[in-house]
């Protein structure tokens, strides 16, 4: 405790450049999970229609896609196919990548991090997704239909904005959760916080390359989390308070749903009736 | 396709201790959270407000920080604050304690689930609050609180692939795997095999979980 707390090893953080430099680190995590947050969502909306087809043969493929994806380890897709990205395609994205991007974005193996937090996520938020669109009463969609709207009619005006809307919490949940799982990039050698929290704690320490003030690797970590905790407090607040006035707009109850991390969807799937054909 | 029989039947020892690992790392690890988890659900549902505050403070902490956070902390910051610790505990104990805290949400939300109503009709029967907490609370809160802590673990057979990967704080089924990878360079097949075995894993949880829930259902 007295380590934990010792002014000394917290000098690190107001010296030189490193808070700065930890903050960057973070800024590149951020910016990787909105791509992947927004790659996601759509294709996850996509993957929840395709599951809702009515051919037979559309709606098994794509459930079992999503059903391989979502229940395999994250950190192993990523790995997966960092190890298996061909080099043409590593090659042709590195030199695509504009200059002014930043480093992290250079790596050749970032293609292969965001598809495979995309891979992962987009079949999570599918049965998220596909669960709400369920869970929403048979008689919507008839009544759309029998009042002369197309199929397309009916999911736009109908039937998406309220099985969405009733999902929202769970998505927010999982929304978190990729933006955790962001920092499993640095395994494969993206450059993002945790490396240069490794950085900071390496160098500060030296009066050559840092300020000569050293940064325990604890504190560096600890930082880096309560950074983490910040942010996703903040969505879930957010999130909480969207609720909170939907309800009171609509006089609907919402069912609450508490951050059960990504699985969520897998409980209201089980409880909820087949989809409608 | 005669390929990926023959790295299964070459390397199935490795396949298999691997499998057996990660089977361990989450059976320890889910011992942990749901020790942790219970003590902080009683905190968080505690008639004290400062009582509820350390609850609360426990679960956004770890519910919000990183996995790898975590593991790092254990794993190298302790260690270079002069605490050794071992590479099984810190990979067991950081997902033992990142899922207490989903864990703790789960049984907060399951005693809420059962209703005041039902405790205070207890207790006005003449009840004591011993039995109307062991004969009304907890029967019911048990059965909600089955497929959320089902879907957690399935989350934590997945988490379980971060202990690995990292440090190598385990020879779990990804870590066993990428060595098999390194040794043969059948990058597909290896992997084809580590995924087979962490579907069975999660797609069983989720049978196992569903079946559990089908028996303990009450019918009105």
């Amino acid at each position: 405790m007295d380590y934990l707390f010792d002014p000394d090893n917290w000098r690190w953080l107001f010296s030189g450049n490193n808070l700065r430099f930890l903050l960057s680190g973070f800024w590149i995590n951020i910016q990787i999970a909105l791509i992947a947050m927004l790659l996601s969502l759509v294709l996850g909306l996509a993957l929840a229609l395709l599951r809702l087809s009515g051919r037979r043969a559309v709606s098994v493929v794509a459930g079992v896609w999503v059903d391989v994806w979502r229940n395999l380890p994250l950190i192993f897709i990523i790995l997966y196919l960092f190890l298996v990205m061909p080099e043409t395609w590593r090659d042709a994205y590195a030199r695509s990548v504009p200059e002014w991007f930043p480093t992290a974005f250079q790596s050749p193996f970032f293609l292969a991090a965001v598809a495979g937090l995309t891979l992962y996520n987009s079949a999570v938020l599918a049965e998220i997704m596909r669960a709400g669109i369920v869970s929403l009463e048979r008689g919507q969609g008839e009544a759309a239909a029998s009042i002369g709207l197309r199929y397309w009619q009916s999911m736009r005006l109908v039937v998406l904005p309220q099985g969405l809307r009733r999902m929202v919490p769970a998505t927010v949940s999982q929304l978190i959760t990729l933006n955790k799982d962001t920092t499993l990039v640095s395994i494969i050698g993206i450059q993002e916080v945790m490396r240069h929290a490794r950085i900071v704690s390496a160098t500060s320490g030296s009066p050559f390359v840092g300020t000569g003030v050293d940064a325990p690797l604890l504190q560096v970590l600890l930082t880096v989390g309560v950074l983490f905790v910040m942010v996703n407090l903040a969505l879930s607040r957010l999130s909480r308070r969207l609720e909170v006035r939907e309800r009171r707009r609509t006089g609907v109850e919402v069912e609450k749903i508490e951050g059960l991390e990504d699985q969520v969807a897998l409980a209201a799937a089980a409880a909820s009736p087949t989809p409608p054909r | 396709m005669s390929d990926l029989w023959e790295v299964l039947v070459r390397h199935f020892p490795e396949f298999r201790s691997g499998f057996w690992v990660t089977v361990q790392l989450v059976a320890v690890s889910f011992a942990i959270a749901m020790v942790v988890g219970s003590v902080v659900g009683a905190l968080r549902i505690a008639p004290v407000r400062w009582i509820r505050l350390i609850g609360g403070f426990y679960v956004e902490f770890f519910r919000n920080i990183p996995l790898l956070v975590l593991l790092s902390i254990a794993y190298l910051g302790l260690r270079r604050a002069g605490i050794p610790i071992g590479p099984w505990v810190a990979g067991t104990a950081s997902l033992g304690l990142y899922t207490a805290a989903y864990v703790a949400e789960t049984i907060r939300s399951g005693v809420f689930a059962v209703g005041k109503g039902q405790i205070e009709a207890g207790l006005s029967l003449g009840l004591s609050y011993r039995r109307v907490l062991s004969q009304i609370v907890i029967p019911q809160a048990v059965r909600s609180v089955i497929p959320p802590l089902g879907s957690l673990v399935i989350a934590m057979i997945k988490n379980s692939a971060i202990i690995g990967a990292v440090f190598a704080l385990a020879d779990d089924l990804l870590k066993e795997a990428r060595l098999v990878n390194s040794a043969t360079f059948q990058t597909n097949e290896v992997f084809f095999w580590a995924a087979v075995g962490y579907l069975l894993l999660t797609v069983t949880a989720t049978f196992a979980v569903r079946s559990l829930e089908r028996r303990l259902v009450v019918r009105r």
